[in-house]
């Protein structure tokens, strides 16, 4: 029994690992290359899901909806840059946080003000409802491993592009050194944009893919944000393969623990006293774990060379 | 002394001079609504005139001094819940965890520097923040409602009672300010925000002083808690949620960082804002009233794209000067 729920944990805890990756990957290319502090990525997790869950609802087809979202989000994404981010690159950390914490608090009263503060909820059709034995006696959704392999292919193309094309090796390049890019004759300017508008589209499609799962309401990104922080920051910042290590880390340690302490807890606490301190605590373990690797590794795991 | 300190800090006295007679105004008017939003204004003000020494003078983005807001006022909370109701001793108490804290923190999240830093306080601060999620038997998620502090002598029940206490420790937190400002301290302190290295090759330890700033902007944080909990008779974990971290670093940079009075005018501003944009809204356009941060989210982008240094630095240097110009 305890051996089924512990592997079922895991499970949940890949795929929002997984989650956490899409939202992460984009993110820490814009701190590592563009040094910019960018704390409205959760909101393109919202926009993501808001898109996908609206153009679902009007078409009635899961599929569509999603279909129709990306290009949304990655149009998103670009306008932002050109509109407003782009003039703040020059900017020190400060102006960043505040310019950026006024788009969170923009759009979310933006959406409110459209789909009304209820939340929407949406289905995935029913030919993905079901469950597939991942070990005898195992039940696990479907949806939910269509998830993890959706984010993993994701993974998979984002590492053979950094790694393997021409744009990646900029890419790369200017992670660790950008006014050295620059200078080679790269147009930075383009490169900023396109690495921001597709940061964009993972973030909104991680936002799509879960939507279903949680509820899609305004503010819904700001949790996910800051778990990808820490993500990013335990990875090293401009680190694809660290905020991979990371994020699987971070969705392992706080979905397993959210389950496993509070039962720990109720060894020797009273039941309700466990069912409230165990969750937060499970909270409190990814941050003890950032603090942990800050302490010895001031730059993450995995800091990209030459940065 | 005094008046050197007068003329360089004018606009932080006249808004205290303001500030003590405001209650003159709203009772003649009859606007005792005001006199609460003026003492948020003054407590936020507090905690953020408290951050602002690490953050405009010395140049450390730290993104979780709510944290130590939320410590002070569960020092207040938890106290009376097990009966110790004096006010003064509540105070003490927000003091020496806040400190204690700082110093731990501090010593810790001072080996990072740049983005790393901004995202460490933040684990510190959602660490602490999930800690008190996590105490069932103080409301956890909920809260503890409490009644104001016993502060000896001093009914807060009193009409203005309250209002005067937490002005008075305004006032002295103002002053200390604006004498450690002007101090060795204070110029070693900007020192390092402008060259680091500069600072150490002249044979000073700079953790030293970042961490001495680091817990005295703690502790002032933990003060402005404390008396907040006794504003709103409850305490939550609400208190010290990152966006309050959030609130104050826009209070600080809305205000002006390079100046001592910046924050005060940034939580006027702030506070003003969050109380009158409904209101006017609703004039304009009736059906968005109450989604008042759609328009005070592009005002805050608009602050920093086009005005630098804050309101301080917009509305001119003919009445206020940097704090410390001379010494830099």
């Amino acid at each position: 029994m305890t051996l089924t729920l512990l592997l079922e944990q895991i499970f949940n805890g890949l795929q929002a690992g997984i989650t956490l990756f899409l939202i992460a990957a984009g993110l820490t290319l814009i701190l590592g290359i563009m040094d910019f502090v960018f704390l409205a990525h959760g909101s393109q997790v919202m926009i993501g899901a808001y898109a996908a869950a609206a153009i679902t609802i009007a078409t009635n087809n899961f599929y569509f909806g999603i279909l129709a979202a990306i290009p949304i989000t990655f149009v998103c994404g670009y306008l932002l840059e050109w509109l407003i981010i782009r003039h703040l690159y020059r900017r020190d950390h400060m102006d960043q946080v505040l310019a950026t914490f006024g788009l969170i608090l923009f759009f979310n009263e933006a959406i409110r003000i459209g789909f009304g503060p209820a939340a929407l909820f949406t289905n995935f059709p029913s030919s993905l409802s079901g469950f597939i034995e991942i070990l005898p006696d195992t039940p696990y959704p479907v949806y939910r491993i269509l998830i993890i392999l959706v984010g993993l292919l994701c993974a998979l193309g984002i590492h053979l592009f950094v790694s393997r094309t021409r744009v990646g090796a900029m890419v790369r390049a200017g992670a660790s050194n950008p006014e050295m890019t620059a200078a080679l004759g790269i147009n930075v300017k383009i490169l900023f944009r396109f690495i921001f508008a597709a940061g964009a589209t993972f973030a909104g499609l991680a936002g799509m893919m879960i939507g279903p799962l949680t509820s899609v309401e305004p503010g819904m990104g700001e949790p996910l944000l800051i778990l990808s922080l820490v993500v990013i920051i335990i990875g090293g910042i401009g680190s694809v393969r660290g905020a991979f290590i990371a994020a699987i880390l971070i969705g392992l340690v706080d979905t397993v623990g959210r389950v496993m302490l509070p039962m720990l807890f109720k060894t020797f606490m009273s039941v309700s006293t466990a069912d409230t301190a165990g969750p937060a605590l499970a909270s409190m373990s990814v941050y003890i774990l950032m603090a942990v690797v800050l302490v010895f590794k001031p730059t993450g795991l995995f800091p990209p060379k030459g940065a | 002394m005094v008046l050197d300190l007068f003329k360089k800090f004018t606009t932080l006295w006249i808004i205290l001079v303001v500030l003590a007679f405001f209650p003159i105004f709203t009772s003649t008017f009859d606007l005792p609504f005001w006199n609460d939003v003026v003492m948020r204004i003054m407590l936020l003000g507090m905690a953020a005139m408290g951050l602002n020494i690490v953050f405009g003078f010395g140049g450390m983005v730290s993104f979780g001094h709510a944290a130590f807001m939320g410590v002070g006022a569960y020092c207040a909370g938890i106290s009376q819940y097990y009966g110790l109701d004096n006010g003064w001793y509540q105070l003490l108490m927000s003091a020496v965890s806040c400190g204690i804290l700082g110093i731990m923190i501090g010593f810790l999240a001072l080996r990072t520097s740049g983005i790393y830093f901004i995202m460490i306080t933040l684990a510190f601060a959602q660490m602490l923040y999930f800690f008190f999620v996590s105490l069932e038997q103080f409301g956890g998620d909920d809260g503890l409602i409490m009644d104001r502090s016993d502060f000896i002598f001093i009914d807060l029940y009193e009409p203005l009672r309250l209002y005067y206490l937490i002005f008075f420790i305004l006032a002295a937190v103002s002053i200390m300010l604006m004498l450690l400002i002007r101090s060795r301290f204070g110029v070693i302190l900007q020192a390092i925000k402008s060259n680091e290295s500069r600072v150490e090759a002249m044979g000073l330890n700079p953790l030293k002083f970042k961490l001495t700033g680091y817990v005295i902007s703690a502790v002032i944080c933990g003060l402005s808690g404390c008396l907040f909990a006794s504003w709103q008779e409850f305490v939550s974990p609400d208190i010290m949620h990152w966006t309050r971290s959030g609130d104050l670093m826009i209070i600080i940079i809305l205000g002006g960082l390079t100046y001592v009075a910046g924050p005060l005018v940034g939580a006027i501003v702030f506070l003003l804002l969050e109380e009158l944009l409904p209101d006017l809204l609703h004039v304009v356009f009736p059906s968005i009233a109450e989604n008042w941060m759609i328009i005070f989210g592009p005002l805050l982008i608009a602050v920093v794209l086009f005005g630098k240094g804050g309101l301080m630095g917009v509305v001119g240097n003919r009445f206020t000067r940097p704090a410390a110009r001379k010494d830099q």
